[in-house]
């Protein structure tokens, strides 16, 4: 069943939440995108029932068992690692027994067996967070809540950790709500995304969808990175609706990738240069921003350049003028969506 | 000089002006006197009744207090500032005048007493009121900030992990907050024990250590006094330092 916020409304001190619509399909894994104090953690805590809206309503939860992970994880200091996974156990009618079996399933599953009886001061931010997830999946949570779960690391074990929740949420099958700012991560999780600004859900969609086609100049701003496509990567191959783009990156069926738009350049002739990518197109649209100059250019796919004025109007650009567009490889990021082609493990 | 020297100074001047009147006070005592003191049946009654009204003092006010603190800590309210107020009040007015002010509550011409018939003037029971009002800012404050200090998320992780809101108080709340609880009753069980100015004009008799100790200094003067309360400093000393020393190991 899905999950469907309507009109929900919820005023806490000076803040709004704002007549919130959002509807997350079973076994999805959505994302709430949104800059810090946008009302993201009080979204969660109203789906997650430790909220009340004021108004409108909330269904697809009523009778469901969430478990959310807050971000720092929220672990007992005063349990240890045993007890902290067993805690929702308690209040279930099991006997002891049961309760030790279950913690001894889930530990090996998280592999954080040898932590069972390690105070929660003693663990790393890792094995905190696999505490925190293996205490909630003992429940068998039927839709899991993740609040923030990666603004602790550091980038490489922010990319592990990303690879791990795709894995986990396949596994699981369950319905995934992550709460991030990073809209990085927001790519290379969402099936779908929703993004919130000062209480107040702008857009919600696809990731293709979202970064094809921001629903504001905030929600674009925010989002940084102007060209994002869609596609799949063959032998470093990207290729979307004809376009073939050199990049670094695995074998995927589906991937995002995403080019800043002031990584790239704009040419009247073809430069020789080690970018790899070059490709001519014919410039469509024209932007004038307080910052520079937007330039759309159609080369099969539209590719957003931005220049500065400067150069805008030393190549004296128009609409249909015919430019080449160029990027380095190592300026193409990469957000493969596929999981099995990755995990060396599966 | 270096800033720490600096700094010595001061706090030695300090801790001088709070020791040598104790230790002044234990070379000024015969050792054969204070032995016959420790012995004397009225002494060992009033040091023994100080403590156990002091601690169902505490009792009483961890049961009430608790919830209060909490109270305090999680919830905005219309007039909270000034009730949080009222609790410290017994700290800066004279304890002489709580002890007026629970009279005129709960004395013989109270209506409380005409209507119930209860007479608590000079029963333990109003040695533990006395001591209760005088003392429980410091349980209710310590035990506030404690739970001001625990991240409402703890709470509300424990909530969806199915506990009941009482479940997630027991479980998670009150332990977590242990440390203040234990601290907040040890201020609160000491500042009990020396209380004087409310507990005398509430309960002369039965007498309290800190009763006896002005009572042998009005009629017989200094020399009389001291060993008394040399022994009631010494207990109480004790008492909290063995508190202090089980804490620290756990």
């Amino acid at each position: 069943m899905e999950i469907r916020l309507n009109n929900v409304n919820k005023k806490l001190g000076d803040f709004h939440l704002k007549n919130l619509n959002i509807t997350i399909s079973e076994g999805e894994y959505f994302v709430l995108l949104g800059p810090s104090g946008s009302g993201k953690t009080k979204t969660i805590e109203l789906i997650a029932g430790l909220l009340n809206p004021d108004s409108g309503s909330i269904s697809g939860v009523e009778g469901k068992q969430t478990g959310l992970i807050y971000q720092d994880y929220m672990l007992f200091p005063h349990l240890n690692v045993y007890e902290n996974i067993a805690y929702g156990l308690r209040f279930r009618d099991l006997r002891k027994d049961e309760i030790r079996k279950k913690v001894e399933n889930v530990s090996e599953e998280f592999g954080i067996s040898h932590l069972l009886h390690k105070k929660i001061e003693m663990l790393s931010g890792g094995e905190k967070q696999r505490t925190a997830i293996a205490r909630a999946t003992i429940l068998s949570p039927d839709i899991y809540i993740f609040d923030e779960p990666t603004s602790a690391l550091d980038r490489t074990l922010k990319e592990m950790t990303r690879s791990l929740f795709r894995k986990f949420h396949k596994r699981t099958g369950k319905t995934f709500i992550h709460v991030t700012h990073d809209f990085e991560e927001a790519i290379s999780l969402a099936d779908k995304i929703g993004i919130i600004f000062n209480g107040e859900i702008v857009q919600t969609g696809t990731p293709d969808e979202i970064f094809k086609c921001p629903a504001s100049k905030t929600v674009a701003d925010f989002l940084g990175f102007k060209n994002v496509i869609k596609g799949e990567v063959k032998n470093g191959i990207f290729n979307s609706d004809g376009v073939n783009i050199a990049v670094n990156g695995e074998d995927s069926s589906l991937t995002y990738i995403a080019v800043r738009s002031d990584d790239i350049l704009l040419s009247e002739k073809e430069i020789e240069s080690s970018a790899r990518n070059s490709f001519i197109g014919e410039v469509t649209d024209i932007y004038k921003r307080s910052s520079g100059v937007e330039v759309i250019v159609d080369v099969g796919l539209p590719f957003i350049v931005e220049i500065t004025r400067k150069s805008f109007d030393d190549m004296s650009i128009k609409e249909g003028s015919r430019l080449w567009v160029t990027f380095k490889v190592s300026s193409v990021r990469v957000f493969s969506h596929d999981t099995d082609i990755h995990d060396g493990d599966r | 000089m270096k800033l720490r020297h600096l700094f010595f100074l001061p706090g030695i001047l300090l801790l001088l002006f709070l020791g040598y009147p104790l230790i002044k006070m234990m070379f000024n005592v015969d050792p054969s006197i204070l032995l016959d003191t420790a012995k004397e049946k009225e002494v060992i009654n009033s040091i023994i009744l100080t403590l156990r009204a002091s601690l169902i003092a505490t009792i009483a006010a961890l049961i009430t207090g608790i919830p209060l603190a909490y109270i305090f800590a999680r919830k905005e309210f219309p007039g909270k500032k000034i009730l949080e107020g009222l609790i410290d009040i017994p700290v800066i007015i004279p304890h002489t005048a709580v002890g007026i002010a629970l009279l005129s509550a709960w004395g013989r011409h109270s209506f409380i007493s005409k209507s119930t018939g209860l007479n608590i003037v000079g029963t333990e029971i109003a040695i533990s009121m006395a001591m209760f009002f005088v003392s429980v800012p410091f349980l209710i404050n310590s035990v506030k900030s404690g739970f001001r200090m625990i991240d409402p998320r703890y709470e509300k992780t424990a909530l969806t992990l199915g506990a009941s809101p009482w479940q997630m108080f027991y479980t998670v709340s009150l332990p977590m907050v242990k440390k203040s609880i234990i601290s907040g009753s040890i201020m609160m069980w000491g500042r009990g024990i020396s209380e004087f100015g409310a507990v005398i004009i509430l309960a002369y008799h039965p007498v309290t250590a800190p009763v006896l100790i002005f009572e042998r200094f009005q009629n017989y003067g200094l020399k009389y006094a001291l060993p008394v309360t040399v022994i009631m400093i010494l207990i109480s000393l004790m008492i909290f330092t063995i508190i202090r020393i089980y804490e620290a190991r756990k």
